[in-house]
């Protein structure tokens, strides 16, 4: 098979892939392609859509595969390095008080290490604009809440394992819950809707209440 | 031009074509959940198949009207009442300032479009309108319409034509009883053997916890031989995947980009239409297909519409 695992059905297909860089790598390279409808990243793997009244899925894998083999020279182009602010007082930090006694850390050391991660946007998904991060060091004490919550605030920044998240919309959410942002993750009437793509590096900086409502303000204007 | 909610149903939403190149940055393709219904009202009133109309689920809706306007109402509801007449499904119809349009509720299948001649104004969003729902986006200000809620409407120019219909050949049956053609999906192997063959063999019914995002199918209990975890990856409409629990569900419009779940199976493109009028309760047998014959199929079906509804496709 050329060296790529791809399964086709009737009007998508998908490619297993090695590892998140090659993902971002293979997206880069296929979306340039307009044939395609949808260019959707998974964590290993990549998929797109095409339509089947101009092409048949044999057709597909076939161009897929040629677009896949194109020297891959650039990796496409990167977003630039962005920094989160994130709130991390209480009432945006719900599930803080628990994160720091399991990681065995007092709350205020919790927020320093989680301001000080450097992070990776591995993909959005879940919905628009929400994005999920690698962040260095695994921390396996957390994991998902026993109990979805019914209702989490747009801005949230989520922590599982290694991962964090950050949610763009109120939202139902089983991710612990440890700040909160108030930077619009999605904003359809912007050009490029979503604040982050794949593969863009983030940091954050923590920041007081009254930092955070003043950016609210800013941006609300 | 306006329509004016009287009574609004169980969840009545501003629906057209599905969002198209987003899904990498999260945004789902929402759009009617039967677009083959929406195609067959639209052309009615002379609206391209995918404009905006108004996509009712399962309960009986009212609505006013203050000007004349062309109408035409197709899916599953029982009847269309405008002022004291009962009027035809697959018909264009005309009401006359003050008249009430009432749609019947759905006796069979589960959801009704009702299209009108002009364009229904709906918050523009990435170059469409139609309402996504759990981002609170599109439409009539991202929901359901409630009453009282009054649609605008840019009027096009009514020249009355009679005995306009959708001919019999093109009208589809609206059941509660679907047969539904799929592809192998890329994980169906993490199943047993047993229940490869069983989810082809056993039919299902839909379940209680269904909305545009998606609906769970009762009814296999399926086993997972390879219990290891998946990394999230892409999903569409009409992806069904299974999670540990065994109970498979399928992905409807609204369903997210991406998904933890072996996905298992997916549903045709030809067939996909269907999924906009299963409730809880419909059954379902699922025919696999292969993908050279899922092509054929989907191609047969737009030369069959195209002649009436001209250059389209199905989602």
């Amino acid at each position: 098979m050329n060296g790529f695992d791809i399964h086709a059905c009737d009007d998508w297909l998908t490619c297993q892939l090695k590892s998140l860089d090659t993902v971002h790598a293979a997206s880069a390279v296929v979306r340039k392609q307009e044939m395609w409808l949808e260019v959707v990243s998974g964590l290993d793997s990549i998929a797109v859509q095409f339509d089947p009244a101009r092409i048949t899925p044999v057709e597909a894998i076939n161009l897929f595969r040629e677009h896949l083999s194109k020297p891959q020279t650039s990796r496409g182009t990167l977003a630039a390095p962005i920094t989160i602010p994130i709130c991390y007082e209480e009432e945006f930090a719900p599930d803080r008080q628990w994160i720091a006694q399991k990681m065995g850390l007092t709350v205020e050391a919790l927020i320093e290490w989680h301001s000080a991660l450097q992070c990776t946007v591995t993909m959005l998904g879940f919905m628009p604009g929400f994005a999920y991060l690698q962040c260095g060091e695994d921390v396996t004490e957390i994991g998902r809440l026993p109990k979805p919550r019914q209702q989490v605030s747009a801005g949230s920044i989520g922590i599982i394992g290694n991962q964090s998240c950050i949610y763009s919309f109120n939202s139902p959410g089983g991710w612990p819950i440890v700040g909160r942002t108030p930077f619009t993750l999605f904003d359809p009437a912007k050009d490029e809707p979503a604040l982050l793509s794949a593969n863009q590096n983030i940091s954050f900086r923590s920041i007081s209440r009254s930092e955070f409502d003043a950016i609210s303000r800013e941006l609300s204007r | 031009m306006t329509l004016t909610v009287v009574k609004p149903g169980l969840q009545t939403t501003l629906q057209g074509a599905p969002y198209l190149g987003h899904r990498h940055l999260g945004m789902p393709a929402a759009g009617a959940a039967d677009c083959l219904s929406l195609a067959l009202a639209n052309h009615l009133v002379g609206n391209a198949p995918d404009a905006i109309a108004v996509e009712i689920t399962l309960d009986d809706v009212k609505l006013t009207v203050r000007h004349p306007i062309a109408l035409a109402l197709t899916g599953a509801a029982e009847f269309l009442r405008v002022g004291d007449e009962d009027r035809a499904l697959h018909a264009l119809v005309y009401a006359k300032p003050g008249d009430e349009i009432h749609i019947g509720p759905a006796t069979q299948g589960c959801r009704s479009y009702l299209a009108v001649s002009g364009q229904i104004k709906a918050l523009s969003l990435l170059g469409g309108g139609s309402t996504y729902l759990v981002a609170g986006l599109g439409g009539f200000k991202g929901r359901a319409l409630q009453a009282d809620d009054v649609i605008e409407c840019k009027q096009a120019a009514i020249s009355e034509t009679t005995g306009k219909n959708t001919p019999d050949g093109l009208r589809p049956i609206i059941s509660d009883r679907f047969i539904m053609r799929v592809t192998i999906g890329p994980e169906l192997s993490s199943l047993s053997l047993d229940s490869q063959k069983m989810i082809f063999e056993k039919n299902c019914q839909v379940g209680a916890r269904t909305n545009r995002m998606g609906l769970n199918l009762q009814g296999l209990a399926l086993d997972q031989e390879d219990g290891s975890q998946m990394h999230s990856a892409p999903v569409f409409p009409g992806t069904i995947q299974c999670p540990p629990d065994g109970e498979p569900f399928l992905l409807g419009p609204d369903a997210q980009t991406t998904g933890g779940y072996p996905r298992i199976a997916q549903v045709i493109r030809a067939d996909r239409h269907l999924i906009g009028q299963l409730h809880p309760g419909s059954e379902i047998q699922l025919v696999p297909v292969s993908n050279e014959r899922a092509t054929e199929i989907y191609r047969q079906k737009l030369s069959l519409l195209t002649p009436w509804l001209g250059a389209m496709s199905l989602w």
